[in-house]
């Protein structure tokens, strides 16, 4: 903090010397505007929350919490409202995300920090930007085009050839999901590694570690919160992605019949396809907002549980 | 007593860790020639629709700004063209020696007078597929309005995002005084950057829609935007402000300018590379988002107001074009357009990283910005 303390007192010495000339008064506005910024952040970020707030606890009022959170049929048009179907849609989906995308993702990033050529690493990681860029559209309509028919055959492998199972549902939106937050993970997760001191791993080299000791018990030990936090964060993004998944899951708004291969729903498809029809203020519209809740709830958690992680980093060193 | 040298290949269970490592190599290359060969599929399969220029000019559809549409975007396509070329001149050229043939301001003359030449005499003869109507019901529907509509939305947005982001970022690295405040600033940047898009999207609905009764409409959906990239935009751009060396602001203060005058003059200068590419990362987002654009700005394109640039009528994008043709749309040839909207989507977002890679390369001590001072 002794720069700034310097600079304020700097400030304020030129502050004294000239205080009424118009370049005062220019000064005055660029603060102004600065701090306006910042409580726009603030108060926007309240705004959004509120509003939020509001609308789904009416919903939720109107319908009653245990109703919403454990009732199995979601049906908007005869004034049911049960949202088990639709969170259990999202979470399944996420946390098997997070089983095929984030584990080959940090798998793939200790290979790339550890034993990759030099030569190859700037290369892997420029693809994997553009991957994570891509618009997730389009790996909803890859996934429409080539996963759903892939799996639909390999469902009826499984289950038999005239059982009641398609290929949109649970594990064709889990797959997909899981490869739309592979590179976020292993991005997150190089930059985890890459923050391991080299002290550390020459002094695990020094002791007569080899390569692959240093990787596993000195450097993904280190940055093990890290890619924690990147994991939790591509758990995150599975769980509120709305359009690939709506284009791949079926859109039955009910529990799935068959785990993997039956249409169901999440709660951000629903939110997009029912809200187009819903009249605002109606039970039908905020109830869709009191599911959104129950996202933002998630997210809330999960920054919660990145920032306990980083913090108590902090306090262990 | 003398130490005998070990090598590392004969310790025990070194052949099964080199097995075990060259086992990860293999399916971590596997997994990046995933992405690459499936991001070359995108491009390789759509490519034809976004490529076949027309021999013959293309008749005007009578829509307003029309023409100048097709001048714009004739201008950058033919711009990025000759803008590759002069990067694969200036690679070719360093490797054989001879890099003084060609220096920035010749490059910088070949790319406008290609954009020129390209927006005066090819603006006629673009692939029919960048440049018509899109059709619900019939085959040979183009995404004209979707692509002026996604560039318009990257320029809405970014004029929301770049004063108020930056804005928030300077007061953060130079102007904070309350720890109370700051925490809460960074409180809600931490939120925002958490939250779903789906979120941002009931919000803008709510307000938007619902209270103001104003519609869908572009300015709606670019306000979200910008809201939703608000904590990438501040994040990078404060640590792009950090980077700045003390001792530039404490010369410039030394010198009598005025705080306000060092984060002008001097400091945001320095720092500004980093920004900038913060704002293209974030317009690479303006181009990926959907979900939020469904819910506020709708998914019509009238064709009286195709190319309007009034912010407050509404349209889609090309990414929430490739879910409705797919999702809503009847027409025949959709595999086509998907293909081709999916190229599109494809080559704009790796522009834009490209861009702020090669941005975020310019900035700080190295930065050629320094160089050039320093030579």
């Amino acid at each position: 903090m002794g720069p700034t303390v310097a600079l304020a007192q700097a400030e304020r010495e030129a502050g004294d010397s000239r205080s009424a000339s118009p370049a005062r008064v220019g000064d005055a506005l660029v603060r102004g505007f600065l701090v306006a910024c910042a409580v726009f952040v603030v108060l926007t970020t309240v705004a959004l929350l509120g509003f939020l707030a509001r609308t789904g606890i009416r919903g939720a009022a109107a319908v009653g919490v245990g109703a919403l959170l454990t009732g199995d049929i979601w049906k908007p048009e005869a004034g049911v409202y049960g949202g088990l179907a639709l969170i259990a849609g999202t979470f399944i989906s996420a946390i098997a995300a997070v089983f095929i995308g984030a584990v080959p993702a940090v798998l793939a990033s200790v290979w790339l920090t550890e034993f990759a050529p030099r030569s190859i690493r700037m290369g892997y990681r420029r693809v994997m930007e553009i991957a994570s860029a891509v618009p997730s559209v389009v790996y909803g309509w890859l996934a429409l085009v080539y996963l759903v028919p892939l799996m639909s055959g390999l469902a009826h492998a499984i289950r038999g050839h005239d059982a009641p199972v398609t290929g949109e549902g649970l594990a064709s939106a889990g797959l997909l999901l899981g490869i739309m937050i592979a590179p976020t993970v292993l991005l997150l997760a190089l930059d985890a590694l890459s923050r391991v001191p080299g002290p550390l791993r020459e002094a695990s080299a020094a002791v007569g570690a080899s390569p692959w000791q240093t990787a596993f018990h000195v450097s993904v030990p280190y940055a093990w919160r890290s890619i924690l936090v990147a994991i939790f964060f591509g758990f995150a993004r599975a769980a509120g992605e709305t359009m690939a998944v709506q284009m791949v899951i079926g859109g039955a708004r009910r529990l799935p019949t068959d785990l993997l291969f039956s249409p169901t729903t999440t709660i951000s498809a629903q939110i997009v396809m029912d809200m187009q029809e819903a009249r605002p203020g109606s039970t039908e519209s905020d109830v869709l907002f009191s599911m959104a809740l129950v996202l933002l709830l998630v997210s809330v958690a999960v920054v919660l549980v990145t920032r306990g992680l980083s913090r108590s980093k902090q306090g262990a060193r | 007593m003398k130490a005998r040298s070990v090598h590392v290949s004969e310790r025990a269970g070194s052949s099964r860790e080199a097995a075990l490592k060259s086992l990860l190599g293999a399916g971590a290359l596997l997994f990046a020639a995933a992405y690459g060969l499936c991001l070359v599929y995108l491009v390789v399969r759509g490519g034809g629709k976004i490529a076949s220029f027309t021999s013959y000019a293309s008749p005007p559809t009578g829509i307003d700004n029309e023409s100048a549409v097709r001048f714009v975007l004739a201008a950058c396509v033919f711009g990025v063209l000759g803008w590759t070329a002069v990067v694969l001149a200036q690679m070719a050229l360093s490797r054989w020696g001879r890099s003084g043939w060609m220096d920035v301001r010749a490059g910088r003359a070949v790319i406008g007078a290609a954009a020129l030449l390209g927006g005066l005499f090819a603006r006629d003869h673009l692939p029919r597929f960048l440049i018509a109507l899109p059709s619900e019901t019939h085959a040979g529907g183009g995404i004209g309005p979707e692509l002026f509509n996604t560039i318009y939305f990257a320029v809405l947005s970014t004029a929301i995002t770049l004063p108020v982001g930056v804005g928030a970022a300077v007061y953060l690295a130079r102007f904070a005084r309350s720890a109370r405040f700051v925490g809460a600033v960074r409180t809600a940047l931490d939120t925002l950057a958490s939250l779903p898009s789906i979120v941002y999207g009931l919000f803008g609905f709510l307000i938007f829609v619902v209270s103001m009764k104003a519609g869908y409409s572009l300015f709606a959906g670019a306000f979200v935007l910008a809201l939703l990239n608000l904590p990438l935009v501040v994040g990078i751009a404060e640590e792009s402000l950090h980077a700045v060396p003390r001792e530039l602001d404490e010369a410039s203060l030394a010198l009598g300018a005025t705080r306000v005058q060092t984060t002008l003059r001097v400091t945001l200068p320095y720092a500004w590379p980093g920004i900038l590419s913060a704002l293209v990362l974030s317009i690479g987002r303006v181009f990926a988002e959907s979900a939020p654009l469904i819910m506020t700005a709708g998914t019509t394109i009238s064709r009286s107001n195709a190319y309007s640039l009034d912010p407050f009528r509404g349209g889609e994008t090309l990414a929430v074009h490739l879910w409705y043709v797919n999702s809503v749309g009847l027409s025949p040839d959709r595999a086509d357009v998907s293909a081709g909207t999916a190229a599109v989507l494809v080559v704009l977002v790796g522009m834009t990283n490209v861009l702020a890679a090669r941005l975020a390369g310019f900035g700080g001590a190295e930065g050629s910005r320094t160089k050039k001072a320093t030579r």
